[in-house]
Order: structure tokens, then sequence, then C-alpha cells
């Protein structure tokens, strides 16, 4: 599959997209579990992801938080559930909890957009993250988010060393 | 009013303003050409570009040439190639677990 694409379709908007060989209805299930959640956003090496609750009902709440092996550091993500529309999309709030890394990335809640469409068996996914306020954008994505996905860079160090 | 970069690509006239300087300098008048729009609202646009540092401007004779500033352009792409990269390693893992549910299928 082509690698993700990032882009900044507003001043509050960030949109991640990305294709999947696989029908929707596997891909809906990797968004919608915990235990199959767990395995693709948690397996960073050096993490582990203690906390994974989602119950992904209208309404509904989930908590995602990784601590560090090293230290038990921890940090995380909390928000609640707003829409569901089986196979097409899941709208939910977001805010990150900084826990003991002490890093901010913006204090108020982002909205996220997952819609999927599938089409001759690739399901193609698009994340649109709009924030706040477009300095709590500007912030995620210059200057906090290198501490606190500091996580993701040791699983990208690994990636590249796999090419 | 201080003003960056993001405010600059947030609007799509400023985006075709961009895609078409990169290619080549070019004065308002002929930029306003590519655009259904007035001149008026394009120096406007080239006005922001300017106080964003994305656009220099260069007198040659009577006309006002326009460029773009690429090395300011990196800096959004930095940004944003980070934030696609972490993302990218999370979908990896995804492509994995697919592969995964699908054999389980069969």
């Amino acid at each position: 599959m082509k690698p993700a694409e990032a882009s900044l379709p507003s001043e509050t908007d960030v949109l991640v997209k990305r294709s999947f060989d696989a029908p929707v209805k596997l891909v809906w299930r990797a968004y919608m579990e915990p235990e199959l959640m767990r395995r693709w956003c948690g397996g960073h090496p050096g993490w582990s992801m203690p906390v994974c609750e989602m119950d992904m009902r209208v309404g509904g709440r989930y908590r995602w938080r990784w601590r560090s092996d090293e230290d038990g550091q921890e940090f995380g993500f909390t928000g609640e559930v707003l829409e569901v529309d089986l196979h097409e999309r899941i709208v939910h709030t977001q805010i990150f909890d900084p826990g003991e890394l002490g890093v901010s990335m913006g204090g108020e809640q982002s909205i996220i957009t997952v819609t999927f469409d599938e089409s001759d068996g690739i399901t193609n996914v698009a994340t649109m993250i709009r924030f706040a306020s477009k300095s709590d954008r500007d912030d995620a994505l210059a200057t906090g988010m290198t501490d606190g996905m500091e996580v993701s860079y040791t699983r990208l160090d690994k990636l590249l060393t796999e090419v | 009013m201080r003003r960056d970069i993001f405010q600059a690509i947030a609007d799509p006239t400023r985006r075709g303003i961009i895609a078409l300087i990169a290619l080549q300098a070019m004065t308002p008048n002929a930029l306003a050409e590519n655009f259904d729009t007035t001149r008026q609202a394009i120096s406007k646009h080239l006005q922001i570009l300017t106080e964003c540092e994305l656009v220099v401007r260069e007198q040659k004779g009577r006309e006002i040439y326009y460029s773009l500033e690429i090395e300011k352009m990196k800096e959004i792409d930095e940004w944003l190639e980070q934030y696609r990269l972490i993302w990218e390693g999370k979908f990896k893992q995804l492509d994995e677990l697919l592969a995964e549910l699908k054999e389980q299928e069969k």
C-alpha cells in the first residue's frame, strides 16, 4: 500500500489518508475492538499499552495510555464517541493526557472523524483531525508531539532499519 | 499582527499562488489572470504571503515580481512529514494485523 499522506485542508485541520489491502469490515474491527486496536497502536518497542478501554457506542468513552518500560512514565488520549455509522464513519473527541511527561499538546479537545470507503477489496481510510484552534494544531504539529511521540520515533527507527 | 506559514497555506487562492510562483517569478497582473478574482484580491493575498515571509518581491523596471521562498516552504513540509511518519508507523502495524485477520477468515 502507498504510504500515508498528510495535508492541511484548513487552519484548524490535519487530514491523514491511507489505503489498506483488506475489506472494510476487517479494517472497521481493527478500529472498534480494543484487543485489535492494542495490536496496532500499542506495539512500540520500549513502551507498553497498559490501558486500552473502548466503548465505541455513541456517548461511550475510550481511554488509551502508554507506559515507558524504561522509567514508567505514562501519557495517553481519552475522548467520547459522537457518531458511529457502521463501516462508514466514526466521529469522536480526543484530548491529550500528558501524564507525567509534562508536555502540552493543546489543552482543548480535538474532533476526529474517520471515514472508511471500500472499493475492490481495498479500504481507503481518511482521518480528519480538527483542533480547537489553529494554535492548538500548530503546537501539535510543531513542538508538543515531538516529545509526546518519542514513542513513535523509536518505532520509526526500527522501521527504517528494516527497509 | 503576526502571521505565520500555516496561515499562508490555509486559503485555496494562496495555495494556487504558491503553486504558480514556485515555477517562476510572476507579477500580480499575470497572477490575477489565473484566478477568477480581482487584481486587488490577489494583491491582498500577496501581502499576506509577504508578511508570512513565504514570498519575496523584486522590482524589475516598472514591474514587481513575486517569487517563492522555498526554504520557508520546507518548514511546513518538515513538520507535516514528522506527523505523517508517526501515522505511517501505526498503519504499517495495521497492515500486518489486517493480513492476519484475512488469513483467519479463509
